[in-house]
């Protein structure tokens, strides 16, 4: 069971008030009409699954109902942080830039 | 004409039902004693207007301000309560009004005149929602078989959505007790998980202030 900090509400809550919103930041194409067909499916289905930090997006469901992101540790659970999308993007290009 | 011979009495009049009224709690209330442990009654028909706004937008809360004459809580989790009603925070940009169901038109035309030209949203949402109040010594262990929320750091003037079984909910205190918030059609649903929640403690229908 998580505890989430969700950062609208700013109050720890528990797991069952969140839904998972699946992998944060995947960049949509730019022009669907003309992107191809392999690429669009890309973008739609091949999510990325992996063993260590993951940054994905929760919403507080049964609280605010707004959506956020969240950094975790899908092998042992842990919780970085939970940061509003804006917030989160910022932090999310920096240690892109660094990987 | 089809309804040509039809007389007045068969006219079609709509009757307002509180989504609660198969129960017929009205008949069923008594005065709170200490026979039962948890108490509860509906308060049926307020009147419901939805806000939504950008909070970080000064015209937008002083707007709301001067119509409702009151602070807008645009603090997480806040509420503040009013000699008329209530106005709790939803998420960052959006509130409940809580009025009584005769003034809600009017706090909907003062909103909309105060709001011209500024971007939001006023809903007249009183068909969706109602309240339940719930009391007694054991209301809050009631509450903590329903809910995944730590009730002791629900502070008086704070208003949190949380999961009550497998529906969602928003709950405050209120007087003793705690006011519970919620669509209309989960209405049945939640009385009955209170009434079963408080089995162990004894469930009375309470009898509520005029006017409440």
């Amino acid at each position: 069971m998580f505890v989430i900090k969700c950062p609208h509400c700013f109050e720890a809550r528990e797991e069952e008030e969140f839904s998972y919103g699946g992998e944060a930041f995947v960049a949509r194409p730019e022009s669907p009409e003309t992107e191809s067909e392999e690429n669009w499916g890309d973008y739609l289905f091949m999510k990325r699954n992996p063993k260590g930090w993951h940054w994905e997006m929760w919403g507080h469901s049964t609280g605010c109902r707004k959506f956020f992101v969240l950094k975790r540790n899908t092998a042992n659970h842990t919780i970085v942080g939970a940061w509003t999308l804006a917030e989160a993007r910022k932090i999310y290009d920096a240690e892109e830039a660094i990987a | 004409m089809l309804n040509s011979t039809t007389n007045n009495t068969s006219e079609f009049k709509p009757v307002m039902q509180s989504p609660l009224h198969p129960f017929g709690l009205a008949a069923k209330q008594e005065k709170i004693n200490d026979s039962k442990g948890a108490w509860a009654n509906e308060i049926p028909l307020l009147g419901y207007i939805s806000l939504r706004g950008n909070s970080q937008n000064a015209a937008f809360v002083s707007a709301v301000n001067s119509a409702l004459n009151i602070t807008l809580p645009t603090q997480a989790c806040s509420m503040i309560n009013a000699a008329w009603g209530s106005i709790l925070w939803l998420s960052p940009d959006e509130w409940l009004i809580t009025c009584k169901r005769d003034q809600r038109a009017s706090f909907q035309q003062s909103l909309e005149a105060a709001l011209a030209g500024i971007h939001s949203q006023v809903v007249d949402n009183s068909g969706g929602y109602t309240t339940v109040l719930l009391k007694g010594k054991n209301a809050s262990d009631v509450l903590h078989h329903c809910t995944v929320y730590d009730l002791n750091m629900l502070q008086a003037g704070k208003v949190v959505g949380t999961t009550f079984g497998k529906l969602s909910l928003y709950v405050h205190q209120h007087e003793n007790g705690y006011s519970l918030v919620f669509r209309r059609s989960f209405a049945d649903y939640i009385w009955r998980y209170l009434e079963r929640s408080a089995l162990p403690y004894g469930f009375g229908i309470a009898q509520l202030n005029d006017g409440q």
